[in-house]
């Protein structure tokens, strides 16, 4: 079967990614410290300000973090076909009999991947889910990083309850992330090793190769 | 200035001095510049002592207690000389159908004009039977007292927000004041207890300006509670600088570091306590050695516990009654079932393929 190479991710979507990637591995690392400073010293006068530049850090990459974030959203709705929302999840007929032949061929009940060259309908809800928790996080983060904000106050008791309860919430959600990146990683290997679209080179390149004559959708 | 003859006005034992200075720690708490003292002296002394109803339902009596056992009584003799203190169980003469008679009197006389405060949770569950007096329960009696006041004061967590009673699995259904009564103004005080600087500043306020303080969105007054203790902390440098209490009794705890790591929830509590501190000897838990448990925030038994950890445990629900399991460990045992499941399939893929052979060279080669 013959491949041929179409552009699917634009720039902006791949700097998108990029930035998600490295915020996120910022991010947890330097939330796990927070949560529990590992380092200790009895050292007094010195002033290396560990936990403060832990936050520091933190903040910086949360606000990269959310800069990403306003970016998928700009994608989701006004980015090229592949990047938009309705491409991807299950709310046309197209889509519903995507995720139901997704489904089959990751639990390997059905050999025939039904080529996509945006998402998959499977990896579209997970990637909405993400979307999703990723607001949630920042939302939290904002609600503990202004606690005298009467603005981030009214939404946050809303939204997470107390700031215990929100930082509880935000420390779940880090979580959420670590799951899916273990996950992602994987499922993205194993489509690339799989399928001959070069899944993994498509995020550094934005293109990907599908059989020569790709279903008209 | 008016003040010089005040003195007549309030208790004799209350000398001058203490009296001006227990006005000036209310200012100082509320953030009000000196030039205003004599106005906050000046509504204290008028003789027109605003009547209060004290009414206690689910409670310790602690908030009582920490209000008037002040090591000097400046606080707890201010309160109760700049109030006309008409019904309080714990120290009125009255008992009885007589002391029922003149809460009932002094409501009909004071109707709209009266502080109503509350102490202590008030239960709703099966018609509220769990605290009555007099035979009346504690929710008919808020019911009956709190919209005929001009405002109420939940004072400690418990009246704020059901506190220890309200903690799960809440028995007897026990609420907050702002759960109960919608029509009135009501201003939390919580804590437990709260500081007596924080009730007294209130009430001065009110007195004062003729009108409550600003408060935030869980309707506690913004000068006591519009701060995080873990931002106003003496222990605070420590925290920054990564020096931290491992176990109580270690060296860095003689050196007084910072508890977080001990579980103290300094960082997620709205107070003054670092700043108004308690018993007039200048303490405070964190200042003692112990972490904050955060005892002014809704629903804290629940929220920080346990105390001496980070985080609250999280319920997995299942099983009828749920298991407790702390956030680190729910978060590494979902994180090991999904190893597991990547591993599974990743198994499956590699099975089939040694039994079936690459399924998809075979298709390319077509």
């Amino acid at each position: 079967m013959q491949y041929t190479r179409h552009p699917a991710w634009s720039v902006l979507l791949r700097l998108f990614h990029w930035c998600f990637v490295l915020s996120i591995v910022v991010l947890v690392t330097t939330g796990f410290y927070i949560h529990f400073p590992w380092t200790n010293t009895m050292i007094e006068g010195s002033s290396s300000f560990p936990v403060a530049t832990m936050r520091y850090i933190h903040f910086i990459a949360a606000f990269v973090f959310t800069g990403a974030l306003l970016a998928r959203l700009y994608l989701l709705l006004f980015g090229n076909r592949q990047e938009r929302f309705w491409d991807f999840l299950p709310i046309t007929g197209r889509n519903i009999k995507n995720l139901g032949s997704s489904v089959k061929y990751y639990l390997y009940l059905d050999d025939n991947e039904d080529h996509r060259l945006g998402h998959n309908a499977l990896a579209g809800i997970a990637y909405f889910v993400t979307f999703i928790v990723a607001c949630l996080q920042i939302l939290s983060g904002f609600y503990m990083l202004y606690p005298e904000s009467v603005g981030w106050q009214t939404w946050g008791l809303k939204l997470f309850g107390t700031q215990q309860q929100g930082r509880l919430l935000h420390y779940l959600f880090m979580w959420y992330f670590i799951l899916f990146a273990a996950t992602h990683v994987y499922i993205v290997v194993w489509n690339d090793i799989r399928s001959k679209e070069g899944l993994i080179s498509s995020i550094f390149n934005g293109t990907k190769f599908l059989p020569e004559k790709p279903e008209q959708n | 200035m008016s003040t010089q003859d005040t003195g007549k006005a309030i208790d004799a034992q209350l000398s001058r001095r203490r009296f001006i200075k227990g006005c000036s720690m209310a200012a100082a708490a509320l953030g009000l510049s000196e030039t205003m003292v004599p106005k906050l002296v000046e509504a204290a002394a008028s003789p027109q002592r605003p009547p209060v109803i004290w009414l206690h339902f689910q409670e310790c009596t602690g908030c009582t207690e920490s209000l008037l056992r002040a090591s000097h009584p400046d606080i707890g003799r201010l309160i109760l000389d700049i109030i006309s203190l008409d019904y309080h169980e714990t120290i009125m003469a009255a008992a009885g159908h007589q002391a029922e008679e003149a809460m009932q009197a002094s409501i009909e006389k004071n109707k709209g004009k009266f502080i109503c405060v509350v102490e202590g949770a008030i239960p709703t569950k099966d018609g509220g039977i769990y605290c009555q007096i007099g035979g009346r329960t504690a929710m008919d009696i808020l019911a009956d007292v709190g919209p005929k006041a001009a405002a109420i004061i939940a004072i400690g967590t418990c009246a704020s927000y059901g506190g220890i009673q309200a903690a799960r699995p809440n028995p007897t259904g026990a609420v907050g004041v702002r759960d109960l009564i919608k029509d009135t103004p009501i201003i939390n005080i919580p804590g437990c207890p709260p500081n007596p600087v924080c009730f007294l500043g209130t009430v001065l306020h009110y007195l004062t300006f003729k009108r409550l303080p600003r408060t935030d969105q869980l309707g506690r007054p913004l000068f006591a509670y519009g701060r995080k203790n873990h931002d106003q902390c003496e222990r605070r440098p420590h925290f920054d600088e990564g020096r931290f209490v491992e176990q109580f009794g270690d060296e860095a705890h003689k050196q007084g570091y910072c508890l977080y790591k001990v579980g103290c929830k300094g960082p997620q509590t709205y107070a003054n306590c670092p700043v108004a501190r308690f018993n007039d000897v200048g303490v405070w838990p964190v200042g003692v050695g112990h972490g904050c448990i955060g005892c002014t925030e809704p629903d804290f038994w629940d929220t920080m516990t346990p105390f001496y950890e980070r985080l609250p445990g999280v319920t997995i629900p299942g099983g009828g009654q749920g298991i407790v399991t702390g956030a680190d460990s729910i978060g590494k045992k979902i994180l090991g079932v999904t190893a597991a499941a990547v591993g599974i399939h990743a198994a499956v893929g590699i099975g089939k393929k040694v039994i079936k052979g690459n399924t998809s060279e075979r298709a390319e080669d077509k």
